[in-house]
């Protein structure tokens, strides 16, 4: 009986540290793919980016159909690139995927990137990708400033906690004088649609968001906007940023260079005949070609960031992250320009 | 003497494997198997341990990890009774009347399919942005397993049992409070276990995706670490959810089984 309750027991320990050893070996096997092989001519290599979701991604919808960074990779080594695009619904989400090593690159709004970038995630920005409008729209006619909102039960819908959204409401109240979280205890975090629905059945009563949801609540008649919140951070300002493991940059830097020449390349087709990439980016995005080309001339889409260094310091100023960084260079990679 | 031996055994069972488990943890935190970024993913248990103090100590936004648990489990409690009761109230007016079960054992079909997260944007336009939708997945969460359990307890009831009642003069309602529900219990039993479980779990579920920051919860403290990338703080209040968890099972849970089904033998 003894005897045997013993190799029970030993059974049971050696599955389960088969069990994580198994787990182990896995996370290593995705670090080898998903890392980048050698440096060799002809060699076939991997590149796994993951993005969200909205207009502010449509560059990323012209490389993937253009496969531009297949040709740019092609025409600079010869070699052959197999790139992975996986769609992911927050920056938290791929900030998880880059520290683990299933994730060599991503684009996400500039508040998780440069939480990620000071937390030691790995990864730093390696270009801008876009700027959109953003605005607190309200159904309720008695507001009309920040006043009437700070200290009241309204509540304030906005994507994430922590999010772009809530750190640009931050700098909204800190240039109108007030405390920068003074409104936290209202807020609400639900997704853009969502927010959108609460705030026209009236069960918000205002709503920060982006666009194109922005666009399409200032069309609504019983609701209007308290302007702070879109002056603070325009379309000029970094919103959307690519992000780029390390590793990536150092190991294969041909392969960095020819995702940053695709990204500028898309960029500069979606500047200079928006008509035609609102075509191949409405399917993308799931709009009508005629919505995709009004929200396309609505943003702004370029590879150089802008103010991003600004609000990494207001971010570390009102303790939006734990560590403050010292300088524009600790947020990106040489070849970015901007501030 | 036996039984007592079966209970050490049960003991060092557990123990050894918890203590092969954070081994396991420490060794890959340490070793830097999953690269650079080892101590970012898996953090140390020293990290995770000094987190767990911190997130009660300053918490996030100088709000104590204490408040979060206090919301989650006021709205946890009201939500877990009115399933409960419900659950009880649906399953005994189901035995009463052949309509009404005919049409709530299809309720019952239908509802228990649905994830609760998925109903959210629907229960959101209905009720509103309150911390009361909360409760409604709670109430969802909870009443359908629990009523299923219920149900299928009535109907395992044998029928001698049933007409042992009739013979004494039980009418509906007493037969149904005086055979049914306490030939019941062991299916009642399992369906309070089932149903903790779920609404435990649709809560967080529930609080991670649809945020109140006037009434936040565990599931919200999460989510902001995870949004923040302070990972050993995550952990640490996943193993504050473990630990909620556990001693509801063995300090509430546990205690009920021992009392009824286990006393009365019928069950091991």
């Amino acid at each position: 009986m003894k005897k045997k309750s013993i190799i029970k027991l030993a059974a049971l320990c050696m599955s389960s540290v088969l069990l994580f050893a198994g787990c182990g070996k896995s996370g290593q096997g995705t670090e080898e793919t998903g890392g980048e092989g050698k440096e060799a001519a002809g060699q076939e290599v991997t590149l796994n980016l993951a993005y969200q979701y909205g207009i502010a991604y449509a560059p990323l919808g012209i490389i993937k159909e253009q496969k531009l960074i297949e040709k740019a990779y092609e025409e600079a080594t010869g070699g052959k690139v197999t790139v992975n695009w996986n769609q992911m619904s927050s920056g938290a989400d791929i900030n998880t995927g880059i520290s683990g090593g299933s994730l060599d690159g991503g684009f996400m709004g500039v508040g998780p990137a440069v939480t990620g970038v000071t937390k030691g995630v790995g990864y730093k920005i390696f270009t801008n990708l876009s700027g959109q409008e953003h605005g607190l729209m309200t159904n309720d006619e008695n507001i009309k400033s920040f006043d009437d909102l700070i200290g009241s039960s309204n509540q304030i819908a906005l994507v994430n906690i922590g999010s772009i959204q809530h750190i640009i409401l931050g700098l909204a109240l800190e240039k109108a004088g007030k405390d920068p979280h003074s409104l936290d205890s209202n807020l609400v975090a639900m997704a853009h649609p969502d927010g959108m629905t609460a705030l026209e059945s009236g069960n918000v009563s205002c709503h920060l968001t982006s666009s194109p949801y922005i666009f399409q609540e200032r069309e609504e008649s019983n609701l209007h906007e308290i302007s702070d919140v879109t002056e603070v951070w325009g379309k000029d300002d970094s919103f959307i940023v690519g992000v780029a493991s390390v590793k990536l940059h150092d190991e294969n830097p041909k392969l960095y260079q020819a995702l940053c020449d695709a990204v500028k390349q898309a960029v500069d087709f979606i500047n200079d005949s928006p008509e035609e990439a609102a075509e191949i980016t409405c399917e993308f995005d799931g709009n009508s070609a005629e919505d995709e080309l009004a929200y396309i001339k609505k943003s702004k889409y370029s590879v150089e960031t802008s103010r991003i260094f600004e609000l990494a310091s207001f971010m570390g100023r009102t303790e939006f992250i734990d560590t403050t960084p010292e300088s524009y260079e600790d947020l990106v990679f040489d070849n970015v320009t901007g501030d | 003497m036996d039984e007592k031996k079966r209970k050490i055994q049960a003991i060092v069972a557990r123990t050894l494997f918890i203590i092969a488990i954070l081994c396991i943890w420490e060794i890959v935190a340490k070793s830097g198997i999953m690269g650079s970024n080892s101590e970012l993913i898996f953090p140390p248990l020293e990290a995770i341990g000094a987190a767990f103090i911190r997130n009660f100590q300053t918490g996030m936004a100088g709000v104590s990890l204490w408040v979060y648990i206090g919301n989650s489990m006021a709205l946890l409690l009201e939500g877990l009774l009115i399933g409960i009761v419900l659950a009880f109230v649906l399953s005994g007016l189901s035995m009463l009347s052949r309509v009404f079960y005919d049409i709530f054992n299809l309720v019952i079909s239908i509802c228990d399919l649905l994830p609760g997260v998925a109903l959210l944007p629907v229960v959101i336009i209905i009720f509103g942005v309150k911390p009361g939708v909360i409760v409604f997945l709670v109430i969802h969460a909870v009443l359908w397993p629990m009523a299923r359990n219920v149900l299928d307890g009535f109907l395992a009831v044998p029928r001698i049992y049933v007409e042992a009642g009739m013979n004494i003069g039980l009418k509906k309602s007493s037969l149904l409070l005086g055979v049914y529900l306490p030939a019941a219990t062991s299916y009642i039993v399992s369906g309070l276990k089932v149903g903790w479980a779920r609404a435990w779990r649709g809560l967080i579920s529930a609080e991670m995706i649809f945020g109140v920051a006037s009434c936040p919860g565990i599931g919200l403290f999460i989510n902001q670490m995870r949004t923040n990338m302070n990972n050993a703080e995550m952990y640490a209040t996943l193993i504050v959810i473990i630990i909620i968890g556990l001693v509801v099972q063995y300090g509430v849970l546990s205690p009920i089984e021992k009392c009824t089904v286990k006393k009365w033998g019928m069950s091991r």
